[in-house]
């Protein structure tokens, strides 16, 4: 076996063998090989590792009747499809398998049976409800429902809203008062008036001449004169009673000043103040609410007229009846305690009635601010220096978070790769396994 | 083919008669089990029925025919591998050289399964499919001058499992991977490649 360099390479003597050298590189090779000993043991292996291989028969096809049916059948079908040249989109529909369109069906049915079971009772409850709101709310009853809120409380227009708004909530029999007002309050506490004095009557009065409504007002005003802003709304609270319960102003540099306040105004004061307030600035928002207390003032009454009655009851057994003493002084605990429940209602009634008598106005007043370039800009060394300072502290506090973050979890994520890694490990094997088989 | 997609029933039932056993010893060759090899030899020939209609004679009808199996083979082998991982292998599943196989075929077999196995099917396409390089190259998105180089690696190794004590010749003992191209041969284009 020679030693020196061939000019053919041995891959050439096997393109040769295969038929597959070039037309003008072959008689060359030809002609080499016929000439050279290892050429011709090379190529003798190349056709050896052929027959060799040619040993690996494979067993002949199974006869599947079956399937050589279904394939002609599919011949057929796509031979008259072609043969009748119809349009691409009924082609593609014979594509369909049965399969596919089992398939299709199942997972269409499968959709539609949460939309109907979502959609239907939408609908028969919308189809349902359609005729009751229709009747429950006709156009002209809707104006008589609607209670103006603007306007002083206890107006004959007022009141006459309110009286219209009722009718149907008050018990037959039930009876009106003077301005035409009818008030659905229980039994209970139109005869606790005359049990309690003047003050209860009073009171009780008050319930019934007008309703009892807690007015809540938001402004939101912008100003170009913030100072003269802020000394008009001084001069506007003492004008008409009112009374600021906070009041927060912030005067921060170069950006636009601002006030929050809580403003306290009498109810009847209430219009005109909104109206001074308005002509401070522009108005950027205005939400007005009224909360109607009424009723939760009636129980009230209600319940502090029993307790009253209760201590009352327990004095006179203090002072008429004889006992041991263990008895007085139970019965002087519960004096006690009807005495504390009797102020904590009337600190609620008072709360209750301050809410009526004083409306709320939630005021934000700011100011229309106007750049200036008064202040020099930095100089550019200074904002590189500080840039770089802050680059430099942004770096140093990304890393300690990596730092610290993997100081915190690192045991944890360990844990857990290491439990992973346990299948992981199993799944890859049996993957290699399967893909080599 | 270009009759059948012309719509003739008679020269598709043709196709399948002249095809069947090639196609068939195709898929049994790359797979363990013969109804594997059955189903999928099934299904290209399905796939081929379907594609009758976009069919364009470019290159020959077998590369084609070839193409659709290696597809069909390569879209199997993962399916098959995830079913094997997590369900198991089927009970069914034998040796297949075993089965169809003489002593020298098993220990062909067993020898070819060592090869690495892009060098195992370009062995397997030339050997038994009967593919030129250029249509290997053209299925398996590689250079033609890397088929040859594979090929022939592949033979050098393959020579060397049947015959262990046969000793390499000096003109195969080092087989250059990317040899220069040759007079007459297409340049080598960059290597793509495809995932077996």
């Amino acid at each position: 076996m020679s030693t020196a360099p061939h000019a053919v390479a041995p891959e050439e003597i096997m393109a040769h063998f295969d038929g597959e050298l070039s037309v003008e590189r072959a008689p060359s090779v030809a002609t080499h090989i016929s000439a050279c000993a290892d050429c011709q043991e090379v190529r003798a292996s190349l056709r050896k590792t052929s027959q060799s291989l040619s040993s690996w028969s494979v067993a002949p096809a199974p006869a599947n009747a079956s399937f050589q049916d279904r394939v002609a059948c599919l011949a057929r079908e796509n031979s008259l499809a072609l043969s009748r040249s119809e349009p691409r989109i009924f082609r593609f529909s014979s594509q369909w398998t049965r399969g596919q369109l089992v398939a299709g069906l199942a997972v269409a049915s499968a959709l539609s049976v949460p939309f109907l079971v979502i959609a239907i009772p939408n609908l028969l409850r919308r189809s349902m409800a359609g005729p009751a709101m229709s009747r429950r709310v006709k156009p002209e009853d809707k104006e008589k429902s609607l209670i103006p809120l603007d306007g002083p409380l206890g107006t004959a227009q007022h009141s006459k809203a309110f009286a219209n708004r009722l009718p149907s909530a008050n018990p037959p029999g039930a009876a009106a008062d003077t301005n035409g007002l009818l008030l659905g309050l229980d039994d209970h506490v139109k005869d606790s008036s005359s049990l309690d004095g003047q003050s209860i009557s009073d009171q009780q009065s008050r319930v019934l001449t007008a309703p009892m409504i807690s007015r809540t007002v938001s402004l939101s005003l912008v100003t170009k004169d913030f100072q003269s802003s802020r000394a008009s709304l001084d001069a506007i609270l003492v004008r008409h009673n009112g009374y600021a319960a906070e009041l927060n102003t912030a005067t921060p540099q170069n950006a636009a000043r601002s006030l929050e306040a809580s403003l306290r105004i009498p109810a009847p004061q209430l219009p005109a103040t909104l109206a001074e307030l308005k002509s401070l600035g522009r108005v950027e928002g205005e939400t007005q609410n009224g909360e109607e207390v009424t009723r939760q003032h009636g129980d009230l009454l209600a319940r502090l007229k029993n307790s009253r009655e209760t201590e009352q009851r327990l004095e006179a057994i203090l002072t008429q009846r004889t006992g041991k003493i263990t008895d007085v002084l139970g019965v002087e605990r519960e004096i006690a305690r009807v005495r504390g429940e009797i102020e904590q209602m009337e600190a609620e009634q008072k709360n209750l009635e301050h809410r009526v008598d004083f409306a709320t106005v939630n005021l934000r007043l700011s100011e229309e601010y106007k750049a200036k370039l008064d202040s020099p800009a930095p100089a550019i060394s200074t904002l590189i220096g500080n840039a770089a300072v802050n680059g430099y502290r942004n770096v140093a506090d990304t890393l300690l978070a990596i730092v610290l973050f993997f100081a915190e979890y690192g045991p944890v994520l360990i844990f857990w790769l290491f439990l992973f890694s346990i299948p992981a490990r199993l799944v890859r094997r049996r993957w290699c396994h399967a893909v080599r088989v | 083919m270009l009759a059948f997609s012309k719509g003739s029933a008679d020269s598709f039932h043709e196709l399948f008669l002249r095809y069947k056993q090639p196609l068939y010893g195709f898929f049994r060759r790359r797979t363990a089990d013969p109804s594997q090899a059955e189903e999928l030899s099934q299904e290209a020939f399905l796939a081929l029925l379907r594609a009758a209609s976009r069919y364009e004679p470019r290159a020959l009808f077998r590369t084609y025919l070839y193409a659709i199996a290696f597809k069909i083979l390569r879209a199997h082998c993962p399916k098959a591998a995830f079913r094997a991982t997590f369900f198991g292998q089927p009970k069914s599943l034998r040796d297949p050289a075993k089965q169809d196989a003489t002593e020298s075929g098993l220990w062909v077999r067993r020898a070819v399964e060592k090869l690495d196995p892009i060098d195992r099917e370009i062995l397997l396409l030339r050997e038994f499919e009967q593919l030129s390089y250029a249509e290997i190259a053209d299925l398996l998105q590689l250079a033609i001058n890397t088929v040859r180089s594979r090929l022939f690696r592949a033979r050098t190794a393959l020579r060397n499992l049947l015959e262990p004590s046969a000793a390499p010749s000096p003109n195969d003992a080092a087989p250059s991977a990317e040899p220069a191209p040759l007079p007459g041969s297409p340049q080598t284009i960059p290597q793509r490649g495809i995932r077996l």
